[in-house]
Parts: C-alpha cells; structure tokens; sequence
C-alpha cells in the first residue's frame, strides 16, 4: 500500500499556495466533459457536490436520506473556528494550527491541520455571502464565543443550530446547482460498493431504497462524504442512519483504514434509560461551567438526590482536579464518569450516570441567572427526561460522539486508490487522536469547498482513464453480482434474532471494551467475541420483508454486517496502539494523575489497515505512514 | 420506578403509492413512559418481526433529537402530536395514559405521495429550494465576511426563519395542504439579508410558481402550520411572502 | 416575472384579491348597517335614505357594479379554494383535530365555505325580497317614492323572514370572525403585536354586525306592527 503523504515541501505556511500553484488545471470547456460522483450530502459531500458543479463538472450527488438537507451535519450545536481575529485577542492561523494539532495529542499530519487552518477564514465569508445568520453584535458585525482547547474567542455561532444553518448553506448551493442542470441528484440511495478499473475508481454500486434495484454509476473520480461511524457502538450521538457502508466498502476494494480506535467519546448527554434506547442526546459541554458533578459516596445509597447530605456526596472531579475542577476536558471527564460507575456509584435506574448538579449554582446566582444561561438546555432535558433540572440534579453520562479515524488520505484527500478521494469525517485527515469543539464543521467545509474542487481538478488533468470504458465493463458486473448477492445472503439467513438485538450487542462489547478506556486484555476479549457474534449473525439473523421494495430493516443489516467488521479492526488497531494518546487511552498507559500518556518514540505514525479478508477472523495488514513534526514541538498534555 | 402503560395503537399500513390502505390494530404492553414515540414504534416492529407475519412498520426517521426533520407522523389527527413544538422523535410517552388508543398516519397530501406505510415523498419541498431558495454566490467569490454588517435584530428573525428543518408538518395539518408557510420562511429568511436582496424578486416569483405548480392548496390563514411547527415559525413569513410576491410583479410591470 | 395579471391569478394573488374584495365588502356592509338603524330615525327617514340612494342614478349603477364585481369574485376565489383543497389532499385523515395555541381553526375559519354560500343564496333572495319587492309609492318631500319601511316591517312580521334573516346574520358574524383577521393577513398586515389585537377586533366587529342586523328582525317580530323604537 502506497501511504505517500504527497505533501509539498517548503514552509508549513507556503505548502497549500505552492501546491496550488503546481497542480494541473482542466481548461473550462473541458470540464463538461468530466463526470464526478459524490457521495453523501453533509457539509463535506454537499459543498463538494455545489462547487465542482459551479467549476463545470457534471456532478452525480448519492444520499440515504429523504432529501440533501437532512444529512447528520445538520445535528451539530455549537460552532464553527476560525482565525478572524476579529475580538483582536491575538489569534492567528499559526494558533488555531497549533491548539488543533495539540487538542489532537500530536497524532495528525502537520500540514493538513495546517491548511485546515488556513481554509478556515474563507468559510465564513463563504457562508456568510450565503445567507448563514450567524450570531451578530448590536454593531451588525459578526459575534465569536470561546470554546474548549482554546485561549482565544474563535467561535462562529448561530444560536445551538450552527451545523444546521451551514448545512442548510452548503444545501441550497447544491440545490441550485440541481436547477442548473449540473448536479443529478439521487436521494434515498445507498452506496454498496466502489468499482476499481486499472486501478482507479471509476464508478459505484448503489440500492435505490425505495424500488431496491441494484443501479451502476460511472465517473472520472469519486468522492467519499459519508460521515463516521461512532454508531458501531449502537447507542451514540449519531443519527440513526449514520453507518459505515460505504467507506467500509472502499475498504474492502483496497482503500486503507486509518485510526480506526480513535474515537471521541462526550461526557454531557442524556443518559441510557432503558433497553429499548434507540439514540442519545448531546447536552451542550457549557452546562459544566456552572454544574457540579457528584455520585453518592456510597454506592448502596438510594435516597433521593435532594435527600443526601453533603458528607455523603462524592464530588469526584473536584477532588482529583483540584485546578479544573468540573471543567476537565472532555476525554478526563468522560473517563472519571466511566470509573466511579464502574465502581458501583453510579445512580438512575441503569446505573450509568452521574449527577450534574445546578442546585449551588441557583442559591448563588438565582434561578433567572441560570434560566437565562441554560433555559434551553434544562428545558430539553425535561422534555426528554421528565426531569426538572431547576428542582434535582440532571444524569449526565459520557456517549460516543465523532470518530476522528477514517479513511486514509494524502494531502489532496485522495486514498490510495487513485480517483478515490474522501472528505469530512469519513477520512482521517486533521484531528489526530481528538478533535477540538468547533473543528468538524470547519473541517468538512474546508475539504468540500476549498480543497477537493482543486485535487479533483488536478486528478482529472494529469489522469489519461479509458474512455471506451462503459457501465457494461466486467468490474461493473462483478460489483453489483456483489451487492446483490450480499443482500440475498441477508435475506436467505432466515434466523431468530433481530437486525436489532445484534446491533445491540456489539454495541456493548464496543463500549465496555473499546470504550473510554481500554487494556489488552479486554481488547483481546472484544475481538473474540466480535468474532463469535458475527459468525452468529451470519447464521441467525432474521431480516423480515423482500429486496424489491422499501424496507429499513434491510438496510440496517447491511450496515450492521459491516459495523460487526469494523468493530473487531477497531479493537485490533486499539490493540496495536501500545500507548494513549487523546482519546485512546489504554489503562496501562496513564501519568501519575490519570491523563493519556504517549509514545512519540514507537507510536508516532498514522496505522492504515489493509483489508485481506473475512475468515471467521478479520485479516488485515497495518501499514504506517510516520507523522514528522518539523514545525511543531511534542509535549505532555497536563490539565491538573 | 418508570411507569409501564398498555398502548393500543392504530397505523396505517399502505403497500406502496398507488395501493389502498387501511389502519391495522396493534396493542403494545410494557410502553414504559420515558420511551420515545418512535422507539415506542421500534419496539412493535421487534415483535412483529419476531412473530414473522407480517413486515415490520416502515416510517422515516434519522437524528431523533428534532433537527433533521426525517420524522413525519399525525398522532392523533395532529402532525407531530400533541406537544408544541416537538418533533415526533422528541415526543415521549409519559404525555400518555394506560389504555389509551392511538391513532398514527402519515403526512397527507397529493404533493406527497405515500411511498410505504407511514413514509412519504416529500421532493416537492427540495424542487421549491431548487427553484430560487438560495443566494447565487459561488465558492471563492465571498467578500470578507465583516464587509456586509447586518443589523442584530434583522440576522436575529431571519435566523427565526432560517430554522425551518423541512419536514413538511405545516403542510400535513393545513386543511387546504398548503405549503406557505415552508415557502414563506425560506423566502423570509433570505429576502431580508443584505445577502439574499438582489434575487429577492426572482426568488420569491420562482419559488411560489413551484410551490404551486407542485399541488400544495390555497393558504386560507388558519395558521395550523404554525400551531404544529416544531421550531414555530409564524405565518407572518407567509403575509411577507404575499407582499414580496405582489410587489415583484409590480416591479415587473415598471420594467 | 408575471405580468401584474397573471400575478392575481396565482395563489397568492387570489389570496391578495380574496383580501380586498373582503375589506371591499366590509366596508358596504359598516355602510349597509347604518343605513339599516335609521328605521329608528324619524318616521320618514329610513325612505329618504333609500330615496337618497335609488337617485343617485348611474353613479349608483357604478357602485352596484362594483359591488358585484366584489361578490362574485370574493365567492369564486373562495370556491376554488375549497375545490384546490379537495385536490391537494385527495385522502384525508381518518382522525384530524387542531393543535391549538395560535392555530386560528375555529367554527367560524372552518365553516367559511358553508357560511359564504349561505351568504350568497342569501343575497339572491335579500334582493329580490327589498330591491325588487313590490311596494306603495308615497310622496316624500314632494317627489314618489317607494314605501321601503314598510315592506321591511311587513316582512320581518313573517316568522319565516324573521328567524331566517336572524340565522343568516349569525353565519355573516361567523364568516367575519375569521373573515376579518384574514383579510388583513392575506393583505401582508400581520405584525408580532398587532396582529392579536386586528384579530379580537375582528371578533367584536362581526358580533356588532351580526347583532345590528339581525336585531332589526328581531325587534320588529316581537315588538309588533308598533314597535315603541320606530315612529309613525
């Protein structure tokens, strides 16, 4: 596997414009001529899918969804980075590089981060040329706020809904290109397999979900926008949909999978309440600047949170944190929840939660101060919960968030397999071990607008593809016998168990053993039984209803026999990782004080996964491509 | 202890657009009360799968937590159920009691046909944006962001009508199936914005043609669409959309 | 861009055209009423009105044109309304209730095509009944004219004209209950604050309205031939 970062040479601050400089350009009455298939409609897919079409390419976008604008993108709360300056508190592109690359632990690619960076600026003039309403000043200028990670106030808002007003920018771009007759759009249709033609990617396999007909796509490249896949895990701030399929699809045709472990987990959401869970809700990190959290001291106490006194109260991070108190970063503060329930202490009827208390915070400020602050948040909690948080402690409880691994990428997010490039969260590119608050949004508008418009670009100018090439070609017919062969294999299994309880199942193998904290021999375990699970799956699963018409359950089990792949390499590449870094904490490897501790001297490269196959155990090859640092110097993360 | 209700449950069950359906009886124990209305429909459909009968309930869905506006349901006769402002993701069943009989349909209307069961299509709503719902800037060609200030109270109530998330309530509850009040926000939204003025004309001419042409009726002012808005938004889009609209034309005539 | 015409035609035009003719028909009848309370004027003065009105000659023509016009196009465009409604959603909901809170579905919003056709039978017969009614002739101040008191008393002494007039105008309070709130949002008046108080207005000028006309009937069936509020 070729894994060269292809990165320009030259300062960090030169290498986007000198690349620029140097790559191909396809003249404009050219570019007509040129197909380019886009996959996934979020941030990323969608501003990719607008501006390749406004450059004069014929852009086929794909996605599962009803309509473009309902991609998972539009989820995130709240906000977006960049380097304006605009409170004239010292930012800078170098700064944002610099807290990126080091919220990341040192384990992304420099010069990516960098040009991240860079890219940042221009994305809110874009999206405010759009007609995004970002939050304002009384002056009419443009309002920031500051976020975890960060000295400065870097943030761009719109209210709690910052992911939507972007996505629903980066849509409406799309959209009329759609009335221009550029992009042909395909909705309510799911990705099932890459087709590679000397090589190169030249086309997809696709189910229509609604007639369930197998359908072929040709084009000149093609780009991946499919999102993370944190729903591994079965219970996560994900939408429900989210999956993994078509990256892991890519995968199997050859593309490496980087990072997989790299997982970020959120330590405010709405807790597990019972089996039939279906999804978790994220509460906004703020409520912890006035919140205290606490568990009851000793773990048989059922008394009503109200009714414990103080003596009896376990006011865990407090205590361990004396500097930070509640305000930990997010890995620390999942973790620690993770720990004192693992201990017995957690409380609500699972177990699993602890208490985020306001009621210090309303006797000190009043309950209008709080109101005002949080109002929303308290009123969603009680909506959700039943709960009221102004009258007894919310339950909070960590839950898994964003994946930062990915498909692997070189500078011009293109995979190893040429005219296969990947955008946003489906590659690995720019977060290391963690990603900072308000950097996905960033990252999928800079990789859709302002850097695959170019790489793919470059791509189609110095690549000669054959053009007697037809939908006809046996790559085409070997794809979709594939797709639809996997389909009827779902079917004909005919077993007892649900799509459901599967997903389930892993899910708790993922969160108790590559969770927030992992060790070797809990690894070990998770493989072998990921391994059991999915031979029992194959041999037991039920998937109710026909291939030929609308039916979600279908869907489902295609992406859970896929997640049930994914989970065991994400064990294994957890198990390779012999250190923490960010959000891989393995438990053998902690500081003195219980924080990630690295090894830059084995460690300090990206582990891209060569798929070679299933057979009973999931073969795949680890490659490396060794992160150098020339700009940025390695230190220890300390937050005590 | 979480309460457990019996809910007896009346959906809608249709094969496919140009089938007939009917309203198929279910009864459900061990609802407990923090249960989503959709995880409340998840767990049906894992006993009839298991019973192995009859394929399970197919409605749309995707984030659960009110924002992507997959969710569709009439509950009750009411699009998204009882609780203002809630999508029916974000509806839970301790808004019901033991015994209760609850009757689940689809979003209805010609412009969005049935696909199966409780799913629709609603592609109308994506031709509307099409037809003029955005500003015509193309990537790299944006000022500095901070070149164009715009008044807080004005990026305020744009942002009140930028939060439309698409799913098609207003419609489903309107008696006359009217999408105004979708067409209307997006236009308030956009036409306000120092942004959005130079197509304001085209745009609100375009995207109230296709909202006509796609089928949706008359608005008749009931203002419905803004009682089941799970961001409630207010018909006073739809009055700016008349009087975009009127003075577009005017505005043609001059030219 | 649509011509100014063919802008009229589409939804929201017809909308703007419904507000109009509706404001339009709002305003006859405020005027229609005060005519019809000088039956408790002096003697004469309920026939020097309507003399006044009868020798206005063609301007009166001009207005009853207009008036016409106003009627016949606020009742169409309310007609096909219902008829678009019934194509826009072919199969209607088994259950269907209102969700409250600022829905403005009422009695009177969704009985606007029922009271609206009423009102309009209503009219053809209203103005066979008085404007082509048979009546005496009587000289006032000197010139003929029609003895329209008196066909008016004679026939609010008929139950039939009496109670059916009554029942008429509590569907005319009906239709402006949502009528007039409407009207004004269909003609893009909708404001955050204002708009609540056009709509309580609205409500107590269709109760005033209903109540003005149909007391007359009313009164004249239970007071009798010589009602103490209407001078010989």
């Amino acid at each position: 596997m070729n894994l060269d970062p292809k990165v320009p040479s030259g300062p960090l601050k030169d290498k986007w414009s000198k690349h620029l400089n140097d790559i191909q350009l396809v003249a404009p009455n050219n570019k007509r001529k040129h197909d380019i298939i886009v996959v996934g409609t979020g941030l990323a897919g969608g501003s990719a899918a607008a501006s390749l079409a406004e450059l004069g390419y014929n852009v086929k976008s794909f996605c599962i969804q009803d309509s473009a604008r309902r991609a998972h993108s539009i989820a995130a709360q709240g906000g977006i980075n960049a380097a304006k300056n605009y409170p004239n508190d010292g930012d800078t592109v170098w700064r944002l590089f610099y807290d990126t690359i080091k919220g990341g632990d040192y384990r992304s690619r420099e010069s990516n981060t960098y040009r991240l960076a860079q890219n940042s600026n221009e994305i809110i003039d874009q999206a405010v040329a759009q007609g995004v309403p970002f939050a304002r000043e009384y002056g009419g200028l443009l309002a920031n706020r500051s976020f975890g990670g960060a000295q400065v106030s870097r943030t761009f808002y719109a209210r709690g809904q910052t992911g939507q007003q972007l996505m629903l920018g980066a849509y409406q771009a799309m959209m009329r290109q759609v009335h221009e007759g550029k992009i042909e759009m395909h909705t309510r249709h799911e990705m099932l397999d890459l087709v590679k033609i000397d090589g190169k990617a030249r086309g997809i396999i696709t189910r229509d979900l609604v007639s369930g007909e197998i359908q072929r796509w040709m084009a000149d490249a093609v780009v991946l926008a499919s999102g993370g896949y944190g729903n591994a895990f079965y219970l996560s701030t994900n939408a429900k949909n989210s999956n993994v399929t078509a990256a892991w699809r890519c995968h199997k045709r050859g593309a490496g999978f980087a990072n997989p472990c790299y997982v970020q987990i959120h330590p405010t959401c709405i807790p597990v309440s019972g089996d039939y869970q279906s999804k978790l809700t994220l509460m906004s990190e703020s409520l912890r600047n006035d919140g205290r959290v606490w568990v009851p001291e000793d773990k048989d106490d059922d008394r009503h949170p109200n009714d414990i006194p103080e003596e009896d109260r376990y006011y865990y991070l407090e205590e361990k944190y004396p500097a930070f108190g509640n305000l930990v970063p997010r890995d620390v503060a999942s973790r620690n929840a993770k720990l004192v329930c693992d201990d017995g202490m957690g409380v609500g009827p699972t177990g699993r939660a602890v208490y985020l208390d306001f009621a210090d915070a309303i006797e000190r400020d009043g309950r209008d101060t709080i109101s005002d602050k949080y109002g929303n948040l308290f009123e969603m909690y009680e909506n959700i919960t039943g709960e009221n948080p102004y009258e007894e402690p919310m339950k909070i409880f960590p839950a898994v968030h964003y994946t930062m691994g990915g498909l692997w990428v070189d500078y011009n997010l293109q995979s190893n397999i040429p005219g296969l490039f990947v955008a946003g969260e489906a590659n690995f590119s720019d977060h290391g071990a963690n990603r900072l608050g308000a950097s996905a949004l960033m990252q999928g508008l800079s990789d859709g607008y302002f850097i695959i418009p170019y790489t793919v670009g470059n791509y189609i100018a110095s690549n000669e593809l054959d053009d007697d090439v037809t939908k006809g070609h046996e790559a085409f017919d070997e794809a979709a016998e594939n797709a639809q062969n996997h389909i009827d294999e779902l079917l004909n299994v005919d077993g007892d168990k649900s799509v459901v309880e599967f997903h389930r199942e892993l899910g708790q193998i993922m969160w108790d053993k590559v969770g927030i904290s992992r060790n070797e021999e809990g690894l070990k375990e998770a493989i072998s039984e990921i391994q059991d699970l999915r031979e029992e799956f194959w041999n037991n699963v039920r998937v109710p209803g026909e291939s030929s018409n609308y039916n979600k359950y279908l869907e489902f089990a295609g992406r859970v026999a896929d997640f049930l792949e994914l989970g065991e390499l994400m064990a294994k590449d957890a198990l390779h990782r012999d250190e923490s870094c960010g959000c891989h904490l393995r438990a053998e490897h902690q500081t003195e004080e219980g924080e990630a501790l690295r090894n830059d001297e084995d460690y300090s490269y990206v582990a891209a996964w060569e798929y070679q196959g299933v057979n009973g155990e999931l073969q795949e090859e680890l490659h490396k491509e060794d992160l150098e640092f020339d700009f940025v110097e390695l230190k220890q993360r300390s937050y005590k | 202890m979480s309460k457990e209700m019996t809910i007896h449950l009346k959906i809608w069950r249709q094969d496919g657009p140009d089938q007939p359906g009917e309203l198929v009886d279910y009864t459900l124990d061990n609802v407990n009360e923090h249960m989503s209305f959709l995880e409340m429909l998840d767990v049906l459909n894992e006993q009839i799968v298991a019973k192995g009968e009859e394929e399970p309930v197919e409605f749309d869905y995707d984030c659960r937590e009110g924002i992507c506006g997959s969710c569709n349901l009439v509950i009750n006769g009411q699009a998204h159920g009882p609780k203002a402002m809630t999508c029916s993701c974000q509806l839970h069943m301790r808004n019901y009691e033991d015994g209760d009989t609850i009757v689940v349909e689809p979003f209805r209307a010609k412009a969005f046909p049935v696909i199966k069961d409780l799913v629709v299509d609603r592609s109308a709503f994506d031709r509307i944006i099409e037809a003029g719902g955005y500003v015509s800037v193309k990537t790299g060609s944006a000022p500095e962001a901070n070149s164009i200030p715009v008044e807080k109270s004005t990026a305020d109530t744009a942002f009140d009508y930028a939060t439309c998330i698409g799913c098609g309530a207003c419609v489903a509850a309107c008696p006359n199936g009217s999408a105004s009040l979708f067409t209307g926000a997006k236009l308030a939204h956009l036409n306000r914005l120092p942004q959005g003025k130079p197509e304001k004309d085209e745009r609100t001419v375009a995207m109230v043609e296709q909202m006509e042409e796609e089928g949706f009726g008359d608005c008749s002012n009931y203002a419905e669409c803004e009682a089941v808005c799970p961001k409630g938004i207010s018909i006073s889009a739809i009055a700016e959309m008349r009087r975009n609209y009127m003075s577009a034309a005017f505005a043609g005539e001059e030219a | 861009m649509p011509s100014f015409l063919d802008a009229l035609k589409s939804q929201v035009g017809r909308k703007i055209l419904t507000g109009i003719t509706g404001i339009g028909l709002i305003i006859f009848i405020i005027f229609h009423l005060i005519g019809n309370l000088t039956l408790f004027g002096d003697a004469q003065a309920f026939n020097e009105y309507t003399y006044a009105l009868e020798s206005l000659g063609w301007i009166l023509y001009v207005l009853e044109a207009g008036l016409a016009i106003a009627f016949l196009l606020h009742a169409y465009i309310g007609i096909s309304i219902w008829w678009n409604r019934r194509q826009a959603r072919p199969e209607g909901y088994v259950k269907y209730q209102s969700k409250g809170g600022p829905s403005k579905q009422t009695w009177a919003s969704k009985t606007m095509i029922f009271t609206g056709i009423v009102l309009l039978v209503f009219l053809v017969i209203h103005i066979d009944t008085f404007k082509f009614g048979a009546t005496d002739t009587i000289m006032l101040n000197g010139h003929e004219a029609r003895d329209l008191k008196d066909l008016v008393i004679a026939t609010f002494q008929q139950p039939l004209y009496a109670f059916g007039y009554t029942a008429v105008m509590i569907l005319l309070g009906l239709h402006l209950g949502h009528g007039f709130w409407s009207a004004f949002t269909s003609l893009t008046m909708k404001h955050k604050e204002y708009s609540s108080v056009i709509y309580t207005v609205g409500v107590i000028f269709a109760i005033l309205m209903a109540v003005g006309f149909l007391f007359i009937p009313l009164y004249i069936y239970f007071a009798g031939p010589d009602a103490a509020l209407i001078s010989y």
